[in-house]
């Protein structure tokens, strides 16, 4: 019954039938409480997204799979000591983390939280390392800073490591396996080369979907313990789970292609070994029965009923089916490398198992990896009935006939696969190298490394995005905003990077566009922040700014580890001269993210305002330091060494800002505006009659050119220039300012004509 | 910015109210930063009722005239406009209709800038703050009292609905001697 149950909740979970698997798993937990059960209780609940039950149910468990849930319903109940408790326990230094890759992303992610950067960059190394294809940790060093270079990280040698360490395994255990062994682990890094770069949020998912995936390959363990007793299981399984967490699952298992690209390899691997482990001893009395049916039948047609075994769990792709079936097609294997290896030890059984898993895992990786490909080798192996089916099975004694055949059949896979991993990894390598640089705000070398993407590729949301965003960065609106639009056109319920766009849109002040992508993201999502970053955006630009706080605080409660909400929010403080919530807004962002440069641009305005230069300075130092190309930071600060006197290298950084982006006219004002004080009222002239062709309905630069003709007693042409200023139609400050020079403008006459 | 007339007829520079608050765009309301006081009130009808941007509510002041609101900030601010909510429809005699706009440091120190005549006002009454001079757009203050000298009918205490007061934005960018208008200007200023 218990298997039955477990079956029952596996499949409805895998359905989405949570109420379904929450009421039979709690049913199956009282029925038969044991720590596995426990663990799948878990899953459901997670699932559900109900942490806080999942983190209940788990307090206290010691097993790595159980700490793994336990710590995963931490996270996402925001308590982060408990999770890296769970994870790395403080009294057991030298404990493996659990799920390897995966748990060491978990605690990497935790650390980050935590605000300890350098052990956050050691575990998403450690993950990296493990599980080559793991995009997500490679993404979290990016946003750190701390990524190297991305043909480091997704090179040949990765492939070969993670090739390697299927050999390793595979080839600890028999050495009659070797060939096909070798052929093999490619099919499994290709199988977990599948994995597709996705979110952390997404992590337990994947790892909770991968768990329901791997009952199909412990079926074929359970074929075993008649044969070998269940300690040889949790013997073979345990110790690849602890030595060699890595970067492959035996995604044999997986026949549902979906689940099988969310697969990410490593935390894929331990967990289908550990549940193994759980769910061995579970098949355990049902496959013995079969065990026993099925060695009458020891020397029958083992191709067809392979081959029917694999069309009909392709078909059918249900786990009871596949527990049937495979117990029969892995009891049938066993017992036949019963009979058809002389030395019937366990090791050699499991390693027998193995590759049939390993085989099966091929079989499963080309058929999720390519669609034509797969019915090409299935029906290879079925068409070729009992040659290559036996060849198959043969596989597992290693010593069969058509070793030639297989032989082939193997090689041409094998170059197929291994030629598959390295072009995922190149592609990896390409989207990681671009992440890697628009994180460091080298947004023009990103910019030419995603235009080396394939078309297919590149014309993805998240691409788009991380274009439309590497052009926001160079200050070039416009192209961002023909990116953004893209972007959304082509995936329309992304919202990813969407904030950006709102910004961008902002600056462009095209106030329909930015209010019609906040109510469509709004409608796509309620609870996301981006869309409540473009609603407050909407409302600022309209210079409603107490709305606009309150958008932007809604986008901060929905999600606080969003850094560019919370200082958006400093933005709108600002703007209403709260000073010191603006603060506060901004050190909030800097928490979540320190290399989030506006917010270090923010705090250095709000200095400069309260007049603080030094501080001012030294912030906006820093938001340059960080991103180097912007001519907006360069520009400011340039004013705040101004305000503090060290107007050489004001002047320097103006003309730094002015060669990066020709089409900013803010630096040259400034400039002038710094010529000016100096007194070098010629050059600032000269500034300034460029600035006059490039906005020639710009009043401030009249305004300032008619103050500089005072200065220099030219009476008329400040007049002139003056007038040109109040034409153009300025806002009552610059009004009542400039009419008063003009006043003043007469006075020495008027003295004059007194005397 | 005298009068949108939306009723009555104005008579020689008396004011009358609008239906609508019309505001320049680059003007903002700079109540929030002030400390808002009265001279005197009856109770339920206080100070607060002044800036709870409900029309229903009002002022209702309880003493001697000349009754006084004063809206004190903490450092000198340039305003621009002061407008009032005030409605002879309901309110008849106590209407205000002579006030008196007088700013300084303090109370010591208050300078008449302004008196204004209402003629049976229903709705906003915009004051604008300028003196006869067009350069002074704004005046520099610490401190507004504005000084309700007379009500219609003669009456006694006054009713006033809302009060609000507007000056001029900050340049978005820090230091600048003038704001920026056009758009190329505009989208290079700031970053965000």
């Amino acid at each position: 019954m218990e298997t039955l149950m477990v079956d029952r909740v596996q499949s409805s979970l895998r359905l989405f039938m949570y109420r379904n698997a929450l009421f039979l798993c709690e049913r199956l937990c009282a029925e038969f409480p044991s720590e596995l059960n426990l663990q799948l209780l878990a899953t459901c609940y997670l699932r559900n997204n109900q942490a806080y039950c999942a983190y209940h149910i788990l307090k206290g468990s010691k097993m790595p799979q159980s700490r793994y849930l336990f710590a995963i319903s931490c996270f996402q109940m925001n308590l982060l000591r408990e999770a890296e408790t769970a994870l790395c326990p403080a009294n057991e230094p030298n404990a493996e983390v659990p799920n390897g890759a995966a748990g060491h992303y978990l605690l990497g992610l935790i650390y980050r939280y935590t605000g300890r950067r350098t052990c956050a960059v050691d575990h998403f190394m450690q993950a990296l390392a493990i599980d080559p294809l793991l995009w997500a940790a490679y993404e979290e060093l990016c946003i750190l800073g701390a990524a190297e270079e991305a043909s480091e990280c997704f090179n040949d040698a990765a492939a070969f490591r993670v090739q390697q360490q299927q050999l390793s395994e595979s080839s600890s255990q028999n050495l009659t396996i070797g060939t096909e062994c070798q052929s093999l682990p490619s099919s499994m890094a290709l199988g977990s080369g599948d994995t597709s770069p996705r979110h952390s949020k997404q992590l337990h998912a994947n790892n909770t979907r991968e768990t329901l995936s791997h009952p199909h390959g412990t079926v074929m363990v359970a074929g075993h313990p008649p044969i070998g007793g269940p300690s040889n299981i949790s013997q073979y399984y345990t110790p690849p789970a602890v030595t060699q967490l890595s970067g492959v699952a035996p995604p044999p298992l997986c026949r549902n292609a979906q689940l099988y690209l969310n697969a990410i390899g490593g935390d894929g691997y331990t967990k289908s070994n550990v549940n193994a482990v759980i769910q061995a001893p579970r098949r355990k009395f049902v496959d013995e029965g079969k065990l026993r049916k099925v060695s009458g039948r020891l020397f029958s047609d083992s191709g067809t009923r392979r081959s029917t075994r694999l069309s009909g769990e392709a078909a059918a792709n249900t786990n009871s089916n596949a527990s049937q079936l495979g117990g029969n097609g892995a009891n049938h294997f066993s017992a036949k490398s019963l009979g058809g290896l002389s030395s019937s030890s366990s090791k050699t059984n499991s390693a027998v198992l193995r590759s049939v898993t390993l085989r099966r895992g091929q079989s499963w990786a080309n058929e999720n990896f390519d669609e034509g490909r797969r019915s090409q080798i299935f029906y290879d192996s079925c068409a070729d009935n009992t040659v290559t089916t036996s060849s198959m099975s043969a596989l597992a004694d290693g010593k069969c006939l058509e070793q030639d055949k297989m032989g082939c059949g193997i090689s041409a896979h094998d170059s197929r696969l291994a030629s598959g991993i390295r072009e995922f990894l190149g592609l990896l390598r390409t989207l990681g190298e671009g992440y890697r640089l628009s994180c460091l705000y080298r947004s023009q070398e990103a910019l030419e490394v995603y235009l080396r993407l394939s078309q297919h590729q590149f014309n993805t949301g998240w691409v788009l995005s991380q274009v439309g965003k590497a052009h926001f960065e160079l200050v070039d609106y416009f192209e961002a905003d023909r990116f953004f639009d893209l972007a959304r056109r082509v995936s329309p319920y992304t919202l990813e990077g969407m904030d950006i766009y709102s910004t961008v849109l902002y600056h462009l002040e095209e106030e329909m566009k930015l209010s019609y992508l906040a109510q469509e993201l709004i409608s796509v999502d309620r609870l996301s922040p981006q869309a409540w970053c473009a609603m407050g955006n909407c409302y600022s630009l309209q210079k409603d700014h107490e709305t606009a706080v309150k958008n932007f605080q809604r986008a901060v409660h929905v999600d606080s580890r969003f850094a560019y909400a919370h200082t958006l929010c400093g933005h709108e403080y600002v703007a209403l001269e709260d000073f010191e919530n603006g603060i506060k807004c901004y050190q909030s962002a800097l928490q979540v993210d320190e290399r989030h440069y506006n917010a270090w641009y923010g705090l250095g305005v709000v200095y400069l305002r309260q007049e603080k230069f030094e501080f001012a300075e030294h912030h906006f130092r820093k938001a340059f330091h960080i991103n180097p190309c912007s001519s907006v930071l360069m520009c400011y600060l340039g004013m705040a060494l101004h305000s503090l006197k060290r107007d050489e290298e004001a002047l320097e950084i103006m003309e730094k800002a002015i060669s990066a982006d020709k089409k900013n006219p803010l630096p040259m004002y400034q400039k002038a505006n710094i010529l000016s004080s100096l007194e070098r009222f010629d050059e600032a002239l000269k500034e300034l009659e460029q600035l006059k062709e490039y906005a020639p309905r710009e009043s401030s630069v009249y305004a300032l050119m008619g103050k500089i003709y005072k200065r220099l007693n030219v009476h008329e042409k400040a007049m002139f220039y003056f007038g040109i200023a109040l034409d153009l139609k300025p806002p009552a400050a610059d009004v009542a300012t400039i009419k008063s020079a003009m006043e003043k403008l007469y006075l020495p006459d008027e003295l004059e004509d007194t005397l | 910015m005298a009068t949108e007339s939306d009723g009555e007829e104005d008579t020689a520079g008396k004011l009358t109210g609008s239906q609508h608050l019309e505001v320049d765009d680059d003007l903002r309301e700079m109540a929030k930063k002030a400390a808002w006081s009265v001279s005197s009130c009856k109770p339920g009808n206080g100070v607060l009722a002044l800036r709870d941007d409900n029309l229903d509510t009002y002022w209702q002041s309880d003493g001697a005239q000349p009754h006084l609101v004063n809206i004190q900030f903490q450092k000198k601010v340039k305003l621009q406009l002061l407008v009032l909510y005030v409605d002879f429809k309901l309110d008849e005699s106590y209407t205000p209709s002579k006030i008196s706009i007088r700013a300084g440091d303090g109370f010591h120190n208050l300078k008449e800038i302004k008196t204004v005549e209402f003629k049976k006002p229903v709705g906003w009454v915009h004051i604008p703050l300028s003196g006869t001079d067009p350069r002074e757009t704004f005046i520099h203050t610490f401190m507004l009292q504005l000084a309700v000298l007379s009500n219609h009918l003669n009456g006694r205490d006054t009713h006033v609905r809302q009060i609000k007061i507007y000056g001029p934005r900050p340049n978005p960018v820090p230091h600048q001697p003038f704001h920026f208008i056009s758009k190329e200007f505009i989208t290079y200023s700031t970053l965000r």
